[in-house]
């Protein structure tokens, strides 16, 4: 199965939120869908559930225009909630029968899932009576009653301790091995890392960055080395570089860790490596440049910022306010 | 269609497992059961109080009489005032005196005039007296006695030609309005407190949805009409199962009781059974109405708090037809409460009505229901809408007419 959307278009009161939004997932992977608050997230799924239609642009399974009443999906909202004075084998059952399921099924699902994710002992229980990480596990297991082929989970470790995570990650990657889309919408980026192949990187509603996370992690690394040192601190070696090299490699970033440098030019690794020698720089570490899916993100969310700034400033009469003004009006969140 | 019946029986749960709903069916039905009993329990005690006291109470309490021509006779005026002796006094100061003295057995003072004039005097008149208007009957055969005397007349024959009986033999062709007035009444109030309380009830079912957050899951679960009818079939049922209740235990235990309660309720039970069919049809017609307009304003709000806000637009409606129809009732076949029988948001109300009491045409009556029953369904699938539209939308509540706005929008 290939869930595909394709320049999605969505605006509220004149104001035009989506701007085009196209990406695709596939059966047995799980997309991370990712962007700041108010990029267009939540309004983009909102848009595949059919809570909101578009004002442009198409939501295609396999080909075809996708309908959710006749495709099996589980959707955790950014909005939990469920009926707090019903108990929560009533409330799973009346869910899984909504969905198409046979009583049978419906309960047999109930209690499949809730001891799968460890809260079956609260079957017979009101919900109101349960922990918030217990509600949360109960909702999740409310999304995946109908054993859905394409789950879309929003937040899904908001309010979640460790051990819970833990439970919910097994779960995860159990739905991306029998198959499933998983669509994954988080701002806790180690969680998208650990789980899915693709990304989506949503910015004031366009599509800023999307493709695999291995290919944008190679093509973000790509000409930059990590550099540390025995003999001298990161802000020494810094100055050091930056003062001797920077015809061979330009300074990119730095951790506690090492400085991440850029080649520059011709220059190859050797020829650095042969420059920090020179320099009597006793190598500590020497490497190729992974970045993490935060840094791929802040870099590229905070560029695209950079260049809204300028574009903005250039364009701005000395009375027009700041450009950070812009996105005051986004503070409400997704919608 | 499959949905509505899975969303109704969930819903009904919520009813039927709600304490509020199953004390409160408990309640009213103890009320009623309680009220119809309540003669056989009070005739039980003045059996028993009569046994002993009746005697005593009868021959204690006295009326006075005063009547200085020497124009009346005591004993006559005995057989006019019943429940209690009849003395004569010998002034107008003896009858004050004795009515204002504390505990006095003295129920009330006459003083004769003349033939055709009588003072009356009584310490606190209560609502139910009427003996000035026994001893004027008693004045009445006075004068014509009077007149007999003075005219040389015979007196049992002058009485049996002025106070003949006059056999009556009514033969009402279409509806006794004197007797259908106030099942009609009584009805016509009953619709219209079904309505707005149920009424309330769908919609706070709506917004509680909408409050705990379950709503998005619902709408992506589901069709929101689907949701909708489901919700709002599981309050009608509800609704008339608690009525239907009501309305066993009342019935039941007047059937039990029925010789203790006399005719003065027959009036309001003894309905016609073509009144009963006009009044479910429409009354089920006119709830199922207001119930999805209720349901769709239960989608406008955030907060519980807010829905008497939303919901007001409802109330006033129901009220305005509540007050037409009941004002129409002594102008049964004029043009107004005809074209309310009409409109499918009064009909519920006005049609079984005119069913009652009025003259109405077989054709007006199933013209009127294939109009309200087409807008209930209209109305189902525009509250539907609505509901989906203000599904996510939280903060302050949706104006109905903003609500409709947007619709036209889509």
């Amino acid at each position: 199965m290939k869930l595909e959307l394709t320049e999605i278009k969505k605006s509220f009161d004149n104001k035009e939120i989506l701007h085009g939004v196209s990406f695709n997932v596939e059966s047995g992977r799980a997309l991370g869908l990712l962007g700041r608050n108010g990029a267009g997230k939540t309004t983009t799924i909102r848009i595949i559930m059919d809570v909101f239609h578009a004002d442009s642009g198409e939501v295609l399974l396999d080909g075809k225009p996708f309908k959710i009443e006749c495709d099996q999906i589980g959707y955790l909202p950014e909005e939990r909630g469920l009926y707090p004075k019903r108990t929560i084998r009533e409330q799973m059952i009346y869910l899984a029968r909504l969905r198409g399921l046979s009583k049978k099924k419906a309960a047999d699902n109930t209690e499949k899932w809730l001891k799968r994710l460890e809260v079956i002992e609260y079957i017979d229980r009101k919900l109101d009576t349960l922990s918030k990480g217990n509600q949360q596990k109960v909702q999740l297991a409310a999304t995946l009653v109908a054993d859905p082929d394409i789950v879309i989970l929003d937040e899904p470790f908001s309010g979640l301790d460790p051990v819970n995570s833990q439970i919910l990650k097994d779960v995860i990657r159990e739905l991306i091995e029998n198959g499933k889309i998983v669509i994954f919408s988080s701002h806790q980026m180690s969680y998208v890392e650990e789980f899915c192949e693709d990304i989506v990187i949503i910015n004031h509603g366009e599509v800023v960055l999307s493709g695999n996370l291995d290919d944008i992690k190679a093509e973000y690394g790509k000409g930059r080395r990590v550099i540390s040192a025995t003999n001298y601190d990161i802000d020494e070696l810094e100055k050091l570089l930056k003062s001797n090299l920077s015809d061979d490699i330009k300074v990119v970033g730095k951790n506690k860790h090492y400085i991440i440098v850029e080649l520059q030019g011709e220059a190859d690794q050797w020829h650095v490596l042969e420059e920090l020698r020179k320099l009597n720089i006793d190598i500590k570490n020497f490497g190729m440049y992974e970045p993490s899916l935060n840094d791929i993100f802040v870099s590229r969310v905070g560029e695209e910022e950079e260049e809204v700034e300028k574009s903005a400033n250039e364009d701005a009469a000395p009375d027009k306010k700041p450009v950070k003004k812009l996105f005051a009006g986004r503070k409400d969140g997704d919608k | 269609m499959k949905k509505i019946g899975i969303v109704l029986k969930y819903e009904l749960g919520n009813y039927f497992g709600s304490k509020s709903y199953i004390i409160s069916t408990v309640l009213i039905c103890l009320l009623c059961v309680g009220i119809m009993f309540a003669p056989r329990v009070i005739n039980s005690f003045k059996d028993s109080d009569s046994d002993t006291n009746k005697t005593e109470d009868s021959k204690d309490e006295y009326y006075l009489v005063y009547d200085p021509e020497g124009l009346a006779d005591m004993d006559v005026i005995s057989t006019y005032l019943e429940g209690a002796a009849v003395k004569e006094a010998s002034g107008i100061d003896e009858i004050k005196s004795q009515l204002e003295e504390e505990n006095s057995d003295a129920l009330a003072g006459f003083v004769i005039n003349s033939t055709n004039s009588f003072d009356y005097y009584i310490y606190n008149k209560s609502m139910t007296d009427t003996a000035s208007m026994m001893f004027s009957e008693y004045m009445k055969v006075l004068v014509k006695m009077d007149y007999c005397n003075t005219h040389n007349l015979d007196v049992e024959e002058f009485f049996g030609v002025v106070d003949s009986n006059i056999d009556i033999n009514e033969n009402i062709l279409g509806k006794d309005s004197t007797q259908n007035y106030w099942y009609c009444y009584i009805l016509v109030i009953l619709v219209f407190m079904i309505i707005i309380m149920y009424g309330v009830s769908i919609a706070t079912g709506v917004a509680n949805e909408k409050s705990n957050r379950s709503i998005e899951i619902m709408v992506t679960t589901t069709s929101s009409v689907e949701l909708l009818f489901g919700k709002v079939f599981a309050g009608t049922i509800a609704a008339f199962f608690q009525i239907g209740l009501v309305a066993a235990s009342l019935l039941g235990t007047y059937q039990i009781n029925k010789e203790y309660w006399g005719e003065g309720i027959s009036m309001f039970l003894d309905i016609p059974s073509n009144v009963l069919i006009a009044f479910a049809v429409f009354g089920l017609g006119g709830f199922l109405i207001y119930a999805f307009l209720y349901g769709a304003l239960g989608a406008l709000v955030s907060k519980i708090e807010d829905l008497n806000k939303s919901a007001g637009t409802a109330q006033m409606l129901v009220m305005i037809v509540y007050f037409v129809v009941l004002m129409q009732l002594t102008n049964i076949d004029g043009v107004v409460i005809k074209v309310c029988s009409f409109l499918p948001i009064s009909s519920y109300s006005a049609m079984f009505a005119r069913v009652a009491m009025g003259h109405v045409e077989m054709w007006e009556i199933v013209v009127s229901a294939i109009i309200l029953y087409l807008s209930v369904i209209g109305m189902g699938i525009v509250g539907g809408k609505i509901f989906r539209n203000s599904t996510l939308r939280y903060g302050n509540p949706i104006k109905l007419t903003n609500a409709l706005r947007d619709l036209k929008k889509k």
